[in-house]
């Protein structure tokens, strides 16, 4: 039988799901990848409680008390035999937000403990006023989606220190491609007290009228302002599981015919009704949070293992915003191998069914590299089921159709179907093996390292680069010969580039050097967290292609690197991915607010190769060469390099002290005036810089930007764009070609009394109308926006910090 | 959105035409006088909006107070003040070259410990200092403007060599207010619009001599 449609059921879970109980995680038997995992693996409820033990001990040296204590968030044992433990702080009962400690619990009893991430001197007075109702209402009035809200939010009462609001961010115009002031993610509330009780409300937009996101917000507990805002949804290009249900249906083997990956055996299920469905229920026991909205309709399904649904279309051949199983194949026999002919209704025909049966194997495969290679137990570590939807299209400016996403949320995937060979630029089914490892990938280090993946942040590059890095591991995987042992890496298989099928020969991402597309970085540079994570993750996708390969000493080689020119040999695939998924999953502390930077990385998998192979090891030194290849760290005996930052642009500027370190080297500028940027060199004589109009960051989504942004003078100073917006100027040392840094300047208009004079007169005009709502002139705001608040102040105060100097 | 009359803008943009070639050094250097050490100044007469000399100057470095009229009632004043070649603008402590002389309140009591305050103060090309002080919001009653208001600072740019016997003129190019009337929220806002400027002063400046 048919299954009913799903995603009305779905909609109807919304209204029904508030109140209910997280079930609690059962663990499961897991595959390990060794003896020693699985004999570990027995002591690893034992060791939690001593890294718990000894986090409450640690309280003290925090100055947390009574109140305080460590709750598990995660724990698992790697192929070492370590149990690796995240703790999340609670205050009270209540989690801190950001607070976190992580202990590495080691055979032998000796206890590691990393603790950057504890919230010291936690202190929060009295109750909330706020209801979580009213945190919710709050939050979606900010949201204001257009379309349904399909997903009821999620709300947990928290204490939020201080020190994290914030949240100023920009996006993309969709119309004009350029970078805009995010006004919905402008946060300028600073809490009075260090800490305060706050509610974190998740959202969810999964709808085809707004842009698809995951934004959670921070809620103060007694004013109801926002405190902080986040966006979670990770795509390829730019919870509380429920319980399993005992499946009645049997496992079967189907065969299949992809059209990227050939013939290919399928894990599928017999249903109670004799046909069989793209479902392999032997991987993935725990119920998947999105697929356990469905009700059961008796045809023995259940929201566990891994799953291919498919987005149906209406006759104009539009997503019609259903989703449904591919089932009721007679034959267990999938997919005809050729491209999908996109014609509304033959979504589950053989010919539909092609994307499928790729899907399935690569979500197949995924799992395994995990569960083989590293003893992981599913992409959370839970043994969560995941599923993927293909033949996705349409959305907010057809966000879905050229697009692969994984939502954290519903612990599955968005899978375009593609608009080549309609639309030249665009893309075959986004169902091939590296785009659905990328994905997969995000849902393991969601569950560790926890990046905050947005643009404006080195943690983005470092989220998508662990995904291309995990995926070219998985690649290689498929690979494997008979005679391959299962639980390694083979040394060949891995092309370094994502998305090459999918893009009919042109890869998304090329990783041995980034800079082939045009946009990608591949070396870090001050500067480079302007980047969308999908082109900041270049470098680190090229340390991990030296890493394994090794560099090259040839100057003009692609693995040749300027920042390291010596070269050095390469430690393989295999070691260098053991080295960087430990790096991910057990070394890396994120607080929730993008601090972490690539000087981080190079730590995490320094630690990381100094546990798995000892000190001085030749892999050690090896990371350190490729990091330094990336410009990032030195290797071992090699000379300071010359530094060009604008660390003069943090120095004393409002919106980088009071609010968000993402905006570290972006300033205000006022439009059409002639100011000079100031930038640090350092460990060189010659200081001197050369200064051109632009930056790699320009290149984001609108090349009629590069170039433009007003002018450099003769003598050094910049004349800025007669216009509001987002621009770019980068200074190049003399003294090194290869160092650079790039400026992000946002031009404001702060001619707000109108008098074609741009001075301290008009910030006047600004006083007299902060949070004035009737009766204001646009111009009233620097920004042009219908209101005048505190952003508006402090961008004023910077710009003519930034701009007229005294001598 | 409402209808502007164009009428101050243009006032505004006439006046910094009629004065913009003021400044400069107005009289002859003595021949061989020595270097300029210090500075003296003037107070200008009257009782209007003027800039007064501050009993913290030393003879290096000159501090004004801009005073305005007693009993007029303002939430805020910003000007621009040419200094000609020989003089420099200085910063106060924490680098603003504008100081909070303590009548205007600047914080709106809202709940930001690092809400940013509405003063502001920079040098923009040919020597032109541009610096206001003003109340955020409406909820603070307007001041009394008889009194120093905010403070700025000179002393000798010696890398413009200036002689001993130099006389300085320095010239407000343009001042504004904030009035105390600046309407309602609840104001037709055609009316309100009307109220949501600022007022147009001249500010009398003293003579500044080097020494
Ligand atoms: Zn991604």
């Amino acid at each position: 039988m048919r299954r009913s449609r799903a995603a009305q059921a779905a909609l109807l879970t919304f209204l029904l799901a508030g109140g209910s109980a997280a079930a609690p995680l059962v663990a499961q038997a897991a595959k390990a990848a060794n003896p020693l995992q699985a004999s570990a693996r027995a002591l690893e409820p034992h060791r939690v409680a001593l890294a718990k033990d000894h986090a409450m001990v640690l309280r003290s040296q925090f100055g947390l008390g009574e109140p305080d204590a460590f709750v598990t968030r995660l724990s698992f044992t790697n192929t070492q035999g370590q149990a690796i433990v995240r703790l999340d702080q609670t205050h009270q009962g209540f989690r801190v937000f950001g607070g976190q400690a992580l202990i590495h619990v080691l055979p032998d009893g000796t206890l590691r403990t990393l603790t950057q991430g504890v919230q010291p001197g936690v202190k929060v007075e009295g109750e909330p006023r706020l209801s979580k109702q009213g945190a919710v209402a709050i939050a979606l009035r900010h949201l204001a989606p257009q379309g349904p809200m399909t997903d009821a939010p999620k709300v947990e009462r928290v204490v939020f220190p201080a020190k994290f609001a914030g949240g100023l961010a920009f996006t993309q115009d969709p119309v004009t491609g350029k970078q805009v002031l995010d006004r919905k993610r402008l946060v300028h509330i600073q809490p009075e007290q260090p800490f305060v009780w706050a509610y974190e409300v998740r959202t969810r937009v999964h709808n085809r009228v707004d842009a698809p996101s995951e934004l959670t917000y921070l809620i103060d507990g007694r004013s109801g302002e926002i405190l902080r805002v986040d966006n979670a949804l990770h795509t390829a290009r730019a919870s509380a599981p429920a319980q399993a249900k005992a499946p009645f249906a049997a496992p079967a083997t189907g065969n299949g015919l992809g059209f990227y990956r050939g013939a290919v055996t399928l894990a599928t299920t017999e249903m109670n009704d004799g046909t069989f469905s793209l479902w392999d229920n032997t991987r993935g026991t725990v119920g998947n949070p999105q697929l356990s909205g469905f009700g059961d309709d008796g045809s023995g399904w259940a929201p566990t293992g891994l799953q291919v649904w498919y987005a149906s279309h209406d006759a104009s051949g539009q997503m019609d915003w259903n989703m449904w199983l591919f089932q009721g194949n007679a034959a267990n026999s999938w997919g005809d191998g050729q491209v999908w002919n996109r014609v509304p209704g033959t979504e589950n025909s053989a010919n539909g069914q092609t994307a499928a049966v790729d899907a399935l194997a690569a979500m197949t495969t995924t799992w395994d590299f995990y569960a083989n290679v590293f003893g992981r137990n599913g992409m959370d570590g839970n043994d969560t089921a995941v599923f993927a939807q293909v033949h996705m299209n349409g959305g907010y400016m057809e966000w879905y159709t050229d697009n692969a996403s994984w939502s954290s949320w519903a612990q599955g995937m968005s899978l375009g179907q593609g608009s080549y060979p309609g639309n030249p630029k665009g893309l075959l089914e986004l169902t091939d093996l590296d785009i659905i490892a990328h994905e997969m990938a995000h849902g393991v280090t969601d569950a560790t390292a926890r990046f905050v993946n947005a643009a404006g942040l080195e943690e983005a590059g470092m989220a998508e680069g662990t995904s291309d890095i995990l995926a070219q591991g998985v690649r290689a995987y498929a690979t494997r010969g008979a005679g391959d042992p299962g639980n390694a890496i083979p040394a060949t298989g891995a092309d370094w580039k994502i998305g090459e099928n999918a893009g009919h020969g042109t890869p998304i991402r090329w990783m041995d050097k980034p800079s082939r597309d045009g946009r990608s970085a591949d070396a870090w540079y001050d500067g480079l967290r302007y980047l969308d994570g999908h082109f900041s993750c270049g470098p680190l996708n090229r340390m991990f292609y030296l890493l394994s390969e090794g560099a090259s000493a040839t100057q003009g080689a692609t693995n040749h690197s300027p920042y390291y020119p010596a070269g050095f040999t390469g430690i393989g695939l295999d070691a260098a991915s053991r080295i960087w998924f430990k790096a991910v999953t057990e070394n890396i502390v994120s607080d929730g607010t993008g601090s972490l930077t690539f000087e981080t990385a190079r730590e995490a998998a320094l630690l990381a190769a100094t546990d798995l192979y000892g000190a001085g090891h030749a892999n050690v030194l090896a990371v350190e060469k490729a990091f330094s290849a990336i410009n990032v760290g030195l290797a071992n005996g090699q000379a300071p390099r010359a530094q060009v930052a604008f660390k003069d642009w943090r120095e004393g500027d409002y919106v980088e002290i009071s609010h968000f370190s993402g905006w570290s080297n972006k300033e205000f500028f006022p439009q059409g005036e002639t100011v000079r940027p100031r930038v640090k060199v350092e460990n060189t004589a010659n200081t001197q810089v050369a200064w051109t109009i632009g930056g790699p960051s320009m290149y984001n989504g609108a090349e009629s930007m590069v170039g433009k942004g007003g002018r450099i003078n003769a003598d050094g100073s910049w004349t800025t764009p007669m216009e509001k917006g987002w621009w770019a100027i980068t200074a190049t040392s003399q003294a090194d070609a290869t160092q650079f840094a790039e400026g992000r300047a946002f031009t404001i208009n702060l001619d707000a009394d109108q008098d074609l004079e741009q001075d301290a007169v008009d910030m006047g005009t600004l006083a007299f109308s902060w949070y004035l709502s009737n009766g204001l002139s646009l111009a009233h705001s620097v920004f042009n926006a219908p209101w005048v608040d505190d952003g508006d102040v402090g961008a004023f105060v910077d710009a003519v910090k930034n701009s007229w100097l005294p001598k | 959105m409402m209808n502007r009359t164009p009428t101050l803008a243009l006032a505004g943009l006439l006046l910094s035409f009629g004065l913009a070639c003021g400044g400069g050094s107005s009289a002859p250097a003595p021949q061989a006088a020595a270097p300029a050490a210090s500075l003296s100044y003037t107070d200008p007469a009257g009782s209007s909006w003027r800039l007064l000399k501050d009993a913290s100057s030393t003879p290096t470095r000159l501090v004004l107070n801009l005073v305005g009229p007693a009993g007029t009632l303002t939430r805020g004043v910003g000007f621009n003040l040419k200094a000609p070649e020989g003089l420099k603008f200085d910063a106060f402590p924490g680098g603003m070259l504008i100081q909070d002389a303590g009548v205007y309140q600047l914080l709106s009591n809202a709940l930001d410990p690092n809400e940013p305050v509405a003063l502001v103060g920079g040098v923009k090309t040919g020597n032109l200092l541009s610096a206001g002080i003003y109340q955020k919001g409406r909820d603070q009653g307007a001041k009394d403007s008889g009194a120093a208001l905010c403070r700025i600072a000179l002393a000798l740019d010696s890398a413009h060599r200036p002689l001993a016997g130099t006389t300085f003129t320095l010239s407000v190019i343009k001042a504004r207010i904030i009035p105390e009337d600046i309407g309602s929220p609840t104001d037709e806002p055609f009316t309100l619009d009307r109220k949501l400027r600022m007022t147009d002063i001249s500010v009398a400046v003293g003579t500044v001599t080097a020494r």
